[in-house]
Formats: structure tokens, C-alpha cells, sequence
């Protein structure tokens, strides 16, 4: 398989850039890039969810009409996404001929047994003893890994392209898939393989293309790179030199995380002082939402402590943070920060409607507007009007909405989830300039973001989060965005 | 550089009003265009009944009750809650009123407070369940539905209580002060407490808020699960006041009276809906499809309509103007 040329631009950005690769039989092709390097956008495109604005796609040197999904199956590719694919409450053997006709027996019902020995068959195939008569929810994730890739054996795909299929994994379950894929392999099948953890790259793949803002860097084999070379090539050289200098000048400590533990995060501790950046790095599901969202009372912490101004501070929800002087612009601004249907200023004022009421519980709309008035200048909104829905801004602007409201009241501590995520590169340079003005009146930051020249550029000191686990601390001044990445994939320099 | 970047959230407005100026205006007031034909076509047909005050003044206190009981439940349906429990709710706190005055001897107040009370309370039970329990509104309050229509059976044997209601009770159902009945002068105060509640305070705009978003709502600070209980105690608590007031206009308690309100209050929020903001839910569109409802009953009966093919006119009539609303939604937001 050849993708070609392929382009696909998105409103305020450049997804995929003449991204070229070829797909060889038999090889195990890895490929790497950083978050939002285009990766997922170029496999939608394969897997004709998302339509390419230029270039083609080529199967055994004739040219592939992708129109749905669907196409993509009859083309024998096959997907595991990171989310697998499953009917959780149908068992293994169902969700394996999902799609495909059942076997019947001589009344024209289901002929479960033979179901089931096909399935087990198919399984062993591929070397794997799964169960196939419980529902697949009840499987451990490895188990469902295997059914998902079972179904896509079964369709007899040519092309396997695997998204993040360890992500969720045990060890062992790491070890038994790669047994598969190899087993794969060996019949001649062709794995796309996308993982942020490079150690399996090396172990798994034949071959590994590098993406890094839409374009593909190049395509290597395994044996003629090392994990530097690779890191070099995921971020490039060049550091983002139009983020503000940092010169922060730190006061007193604003909060204070000591071995916070829930869920994912697994013993996290931090110091954070008035006009400090503190970034949180790491890969996507590392924790590093969680611990915001612990901050903010949105998740109740299992054990560990958290003390603001010296005192014990428990959120029992977000309304106790806001309360103590915490905000949050969280990473899904369309789902999580905006009611998208309603006004913009409605949408600034939420979090503070009391301040604006007239007697006891009338509210005063327009000393409402006068205040959201006069912070969205400070955010620089561009909108008509503030009566317009929040549905109807750019990204930019839709998270200056979110930033505008924390500033009706001055928090102390500002949570900041990718701030930037989807926002053009014109209002992501202003949002770093309010960053840089909160911190410098005194407020405290903790950001996450997944853009490292943006952690690296704004932030004074970085905590490295790995699997719940905080790797490192280190001052931004003295370190490389390389440093930062093999902390964050655990490998030492 | 902020000159240099064109900005879709200018543009985007201008183009859409611009182009679908029609469309807009069929949603922004079509709905009231097909009530006014309403009222026009009855005229025509029946100019010396339809149009008169008298009959006006049937409708407006035929729908009372209607009124009262969608002002309210339009309040949970703006969370993007729902609550199908109003009708055997009303029956319930219509029977609990009745048997009180009727068989246990209590004065008027006391009983419709107890009532009232009941009301609410069949209401924070719904509430609990769908905030707190996590059960969505419409399976929680199919249950609740069915177990409140099942009390108010069980309470009066199933038998309708008559005998024995104390004179004074008259009032709230048949009497009026002045020239205005007490149902109407009640409807209309409900009505604009509702109103003021949804349309004037930080409560309603939480509400709002919590149907457009309620995860963004959270992370905002507001308390959904509890505004959540509130808006289904104040649905449970309209539902009772409109079953008391049945009870006092049919001066009997029947256990199911109050049970069509139920499919009327649905009916009337989903037409009152397509009059406002996009189809979300509006008290003042609410009134406007209860009054619809209403002069369609009347209109149809003054014609001599079958009462059967009545409900099937009344049900087509809904699925045209919602299906209407909601076909302009979509080609207006289609770019």
C-alpha cells in the first residue's frame, strides 16, 4: 500500500502536510510523531473516515476510492484503534463474525457451537487460548486486544494499522501481542504500528516514519537509527522563540501536593508559589488531567494531601476550588468549558452569577454585561457581539471566553488543561500573553500541555509525569525539549 | 497580526441571516403564524361562537390547570431532564386532598398544603433518583409514574371520592374574583413565577446552563445534581397544585383524573419549544402551545369534531410543527 502526497487542511491548521509512505508486505512499519504531528488524521484518511483535500491512496499500484469505512474493509484494511471496536455485552465469538454471516444450522438459527470453534480456531491461529463464550467486557483489555485483532484476522485483512494498541496493556499482554504481530507477520500480513513508546518500536518494527507537523520527516529502517536520532526528528530543532522570556519572580507558596494518589496518578508532589509557571509534562494519559482535576474537587483523591497557603484544602467538588480561589480552563473547551448554545457572556458569567444579581436573587444583566465586557477586552475576544453564541466562535477565541471568565475574579491559582489545543496560531500567542501577565500579578499556574516549545517556553519549573508516576523535576531553564521527551518515554540519556 | 487573521466568527452570523432570512423568520415566529391561522380558520367557520369573550373565556379557564402543570414541568425539561410522573402525580395529590377534607374531616388549607406537600415530595423522590441514582429521567419517572397512579388507586380503592367535600372548597376551582376565575388568576401567577425563576435569576440561567452543558456547568461551580432535585420538586409541586384545583372544578377526586396531563404538558413544552431560542424550552412558549391545545380542543368541539378524530388531529398537528421548527433548524445551521 502507498499513500501519497497526502494533504488535509482543518480551520487554522495544516493537519497533514504532502505526507507520502509506503507500506511494504510483510513489514512491521512503525510510525512516531509528537502529539498533533498528524498521525491520527493520516490514518483516518486511510481508514476513509476523513476525506484528504489533495493526493491518493494506492493498493498493489491501483488507486483506492475511500468513501466510508467500509471501503476501507473491502480494501482488506483493518483498524485497532486505541478504543477497540468491540459489542461489549456480546461475547468473543459474536464479535468476531460481527458483520459477517454466523454459521446456521439446518432450522436456520445460529449454530452456536460451530460459532465457537471457529472462533477458538481463528484464535489459535494466532496463538491465543482468549475465552470466546463470556461477554468481552468482562475480558481483561489484553484479552479484548486479541479479539479485536481476531476479527480483523478473520475478515482476512491484509493490512493491520494498530493505534496505541498498548496503551492499556499489562506487560505480559504486551508480550503475548507482539508474539501475534510477529505470527502476523510471518503470513505475509502487513502492521501499521503507531505508539508513542518508542522502546516497542524498536523491538517490534522493521521499518519506522517519522511525522512531526504534518509532514513525514522519513522513513528509516529500524537498524540505522537510535532513540536520539529519533527524538531529534519527532520535535526538529527549532525551540519556539516567539513565547515571552520568562522572568518570574516566585513569592510565597500558593499550594502545596504531597503523594496525591488516585486512579491513574500514582504519588505525585509539587510546590507551586505566586507568579510561578509549573508545567506538568508527559504523554496523553499519563495523569497529568487527573491531577488537575484533583486540584479542582472534580476527582476525589484517593490518599495524599494538598494544602493551600499552608492550610488543608479538600474540594469535595468545583465549586469548593472556585470558592478557594482555583480555576480551571479544562482541555475539552467544547464539551467541558463552554455551554456552546448560549450567549457568550452568559457563558462568562457562570461561574460568578451571584455576583451579578439585584436584590437577593434577581439578576442585574447588565452589570453582567459591563463585567463580561470588560474582561473579554482584556482577553482581546474578537465576536460581534457578546450576545452571540459561544458555538459560533473560532477555537481562539472560544478559549478566550474560558480564560475571560476566571478573570472576573482574580483566582490565585490558575489549572491550565492544553490550553492551546486547536487554537490558531494567532490567539495562541495572545493566550500566552495573558499566561504571562496572571503569573506576573502573582497568580500561581499549573499547565499541561502536550506541545513541549509551549511547556518549555512558558514554564519555570516542569514535572514529568509517566504512567501516574512523577519521573522528574527539573528547572525549564536548564533543560532541551530532548531531555524533557526521554524523561517522559523513560529512557535515560 | 490580530488584522491579518480572518476571523470566522464574524463572518459566520452575517452569512447565515443573510441567506436563510425566511427560514429564520419560520422558526422565530412560526409557531405563533400557525396559532394566529388557528384562531383565524375557527373564526371563519364559527364567527358568532369562536370569537366571542365568553368562549374566550372558557378556553383560558379550560387550560388552567394545563398551564400550571407544563409551566413547571417546562423547568425540568430545560435541564434536558424529563418527567413523565406530573400526571399520576396530580391524581394523587388531587385524591390526598379530597379524602382529607371528604372522609378524615380536615379543613380546606390544611388538606391542600398536605396535598401540596405530596406533591413535592413525589417529586424530590424523582429527583433523587435521576440526580443522585444516576437513572435517567425518563426511565426513573416512568417507574415513579406508574408508582404514584398505583397509591392514588390503592388510597381511594379505586373509587371516586364525592360525598361529603366542605362547600368552601368551591373556590379555588369555580369561583372568581371579579370577572377573572381564581384557577386563572393562580395559573397566571405560577406562570410568571416561572417565568421570572427561568428567565430573571441566577437559578434559571444554572439551569440553562446545566441543559446546554451540564459537565461544563460542573467544572463552573454549579451545583447540577442539586438543581437537578430542585427543578423536579417544583414539577412535582405544579403537578399537585394543578390535581387540587381539578379536584375543586370537578368538585370529585378521581384516582387517573389528573393522568392526561401527563401527554399534555409533554405536548404543549415540545410545541412551546419550537416557538423560542433555537427549540430549547421556554415557559412563555409553553404558555403559547397550552393555549394552542386549548383552542384547539374548543374549536374543534364548537365544529362538532368526533372527539376520537379529534386526538388524531390534535397528535398531527404537534408532529407537523415540531417536524417544521426542526427541518428550519437544520437547513439554518448547515453552512
Amino acid at each position: 500500500m502507498e499513500v501519497k502526497e497526502i494533504v488535509k487542511q482543518y480551520p487554522g491548521v495544516l493537519a497533514v502536510n504532502r505526507a507520502s509512505l509506503a507500506l511494504l508486505p510483510g513489514e512491521v512499519h512503525a510510525l512516531v510523531g509528537e502529539n498533533g504531528a498528524g498521525k491520527s488524521t493520516l490514518i483516518k484518511i486511510m481508514a476513509g473516515v476523513v476525506r484528504p483535500d489533495s493526493g491518493s491512496l494506492f493498493l498493489n499500484g491501483e488507486r483506492m476510492e475511500l468513501h466510508s469505512g467500509l471501503d476501507a474493509y473491502r480494501y482488506g484494511l483493518s483498524f485497532i484503534h486505541q478504543e477497540l471496536n468491540l459489542i461489549p455485552y456480546l461475547n468473543g465469538a459474536e464479535n468476531i463474525f460481527l458483520g459477517r454471516p454466523y454459521p446456521t444450522n439446518r432450522f436456520g438459527m445460529v449454530h452456536w457451537k460451530m460459532l465457537f470453534q471457529r472462533a477458538k480456531q481463528i484464535l489459535g491461529e494466532l496463538g491465543a487460548d482468549t475465552p470466546v463464550d463470556v461477554p468481552v467486557c468482562r475480558l481483561p483489555r489484553g484479552g479484548q486486544a486479541m479479539i479485536s485483532i481476531a476479527r480483523a484476522f478473520a475478515g482476512e485483512a491484509q493490512i493491520f494499522v494498530m493505534d496505541e494498541p498498548t496503551a492499556s496493556l499489562s506487560d505480559e499482554e504486551i508480550r503475548h501481542l507482539f508474539q501475534v504481530i510477529r505470527q502476523l507477520k510471518s503470513r505475509g500480513k502487513t502492521i501499521l504500528y503507531v505508539s508513542h513508546r518508542l522502546n516497542e518500536i524498536f523491538e517490534i518494527s522493521d521499518r519506522v516514519t517519522v511525522m512531526r507537523d504534518g509532514s513525514v520527516i522519513g522513513t528509516f529502517a529500524i537498524q540505522e537509527v537510535n532513540q536520539t536520532d529519533l527524538i531529534r526528528n519527532m520535535i526538529g530543532r527549532e525551540l519556539n522563540k516567539s513565547i515571552p522570556l520568562s522572568h518570574s519572580n516566585p513569592g510565597e507558596i500558593i499550594l502545596e501536593v504531597r503523594n496525591l494518589r488516585g486512579g491513574i496518578v500514582q504519588g505525585v508532589s509539587f510546590d507551586v508559589r505566586e507568579g510561578e509557571i509549573v508545567a506538568l509534562a508527559g504523554l496523553v494519559g499519563a495523569g497529568r488531567s487527573e491531577v488537575l482535576h484533583m486540584l479542582f474537587g472534580a476527582i476525589q483523591p484517593e490518599q495524599g494531601e494538598m494544602r493551600l497557603y499552608g492550610r488543608r484544602f479538600q474540594p469535595r467538588n468545583p465549586a469548593d476550588a472556585i470558592c478557594a480561589g482555583i480555576a480551571l480552563v479544562p482541555e475539552e473547551r467544547r464539551t467541558q468549558g463552554l455551554v456552546l448554545n448560549r450567549a457568550i457572556h452568559e457563558n462568562i458569567s457562570l461561574p460568578f452569577l451571584r455576583a451579578f444579581t439585584s436584590g437577593t436573587f434577581l439578576l442585574n444583566t447588565a452589570s453582567e454585561t459591563a463585567a463580561a465586557q470588560s474582561v473579554s477586552r482584556q482577553v482581546n475576544l474578537k465576536a460581534a457581539s457578546l450576545k452571540q453564541k459561544a458555538a459560533q466562535l473560532s477555537g481562539g477565541n472560544q478559549q478566550k471566553v474560558v480564560f475571560a471568565r476566571w478573570l472576573l475574579r482574580r483566582p490565585r491559582l490558575l489549572l491550565l488543561d492544553e490550553p492551546t489545543r486547536g487554537v490558531d496560531i494567532g490567539a495562541r500567542f495572545e493566550i500566552y500573553r495573558i499566561i504571562r501577565e496572571l503569573a506576573a500579578a502573582g497568580m500561581g499556574v499549573v499547565l499541561v500541555s502536550s506541545d513541549l516549545s509551549e511547556v518549555l517556553g512558558l514554564a519555570d519549573r516542569i514535572i514529568v509525569l509517566r504512567e501516574g508516576r512523577q519521573m522528574t523535576e527539573i528547572n525549564a531553564s536548564e533543560v532541551s525539549q530532548e531531555m524533557v521527551l526521554h524523561y517522559c518515554y523513560g529512557e535515560q540519556l | 497580526m490580530n488584522n491579518q487573521q480572518p476571523l470566522a466568527s464574524v463572518d459566520i452570523p452575517k452569512i447565515s441571516l443573510q441567506r436563510a432570512a425566511p427560514v429564520l423568520w419560520l422558526r422565530r415566529w412560526g409557531t405563533l403564524f400557525g396559532f394566529m391561522v388557528l384562531i383565524f380558520v375557527f373564526s371563519l367557520l364559527r364567527p358568532t361562537t369562536f370569537l366571542t369573550f365568553r368562549n374566550w373565556g372558557n378556553i383560558i379557564e379550560q387550560v388552567a390547570t394545563l398551564a400550571i402543570v407544563s409551566a413547571m414541568v417546562t423547568i425540568v425539561m430545560v435541564t434536558g431532564d424529563f418527567d413523565l410522573s406530573v400526571g399520576t402525580l396530580a391524581s394523587l395529590a388531587g385524591v390526598v386532598a379530597a379524602d382529607l377534607m371528604a372522609n378524615r374531616g380536615w379543613p380546606v388549607l390544611p388538606a391542600c398544603l398536605t396535598a401540596l406537600t405530596v406533591g413535592a415530595l413525589g417529586g424530590l423522590i424523582n429527583g433523587v433518583l435521576v440526580a443522585y441514582g444516576g437513572l435517567s429521567a425518563f426511565v426513573a419517572t416512568l417507574a415513579t409514574m406508574t408508582a404514584y397512579g398505583g397509591i392514588a388507586l390503592l388510597y381511594t380503592n379505586g373509587a371516586t371520592i364525592f360525598a361529603n367535600i366542605p362547600e368552601s372548597f368551591r373556590w379555588l376551582g369555580q369561583e372568581s374574583l371579579g370577572v377573572i376565575p381564581v384557577s386563572v388568576i393562580i395559573m397566571a401567577l405560577v406562570v410568571f413565577i416561572a417565568w421570572l425563576l427561568m428567565e430573571q435569576t441566577v437559578f434559571g440561567r444554572q439551569l440553562y446552563a446545566i441543559g446546554g452543558n451540564s459537565q461544563a456547568s460542573y467544572l463552573a461551580g454549579i451545583p447540577v445534581q442539586r438543581l437537578r432535585l430542585i427543578a423536579f420538586m417544583l414539577s412535582g409541586l405544579g403537578a399537585a397544585l394543578a390535581g387540587i384545583i381539578l379536584t375543586s372544578r370537578l368538585f370529585s377526586a378521581h384516582p387517573q383524573a389528573g393522568n392526561p396531563f401527563m401527554l399534555n404538558a409533554a405536548a404543549a413544552v415540545f410545541l412551546g419549544a419550537t416557538a423560542f431560542r433555537e427549540g430549547e424550552p421556554h415557559v412563555l412558549g409553553t404558555l403559547l402551545g397550552v393555549l394552542i391545545m386549548g383552542v384547539l380542543g374548543n374549536g374543534m368541539n364548537i365544529l362538532g369534531i368526533n372527539s376520537y378524530i379529534q386526538s388524531i388531529l390534535t397528535g398531527v398537528i404537534i408532529i407537523f410543527a415540531v417536524l417544521l421548527s426542526s427541518l428550519s433548524r437544520r437547513k439554518s445551521t448547515q453552512p
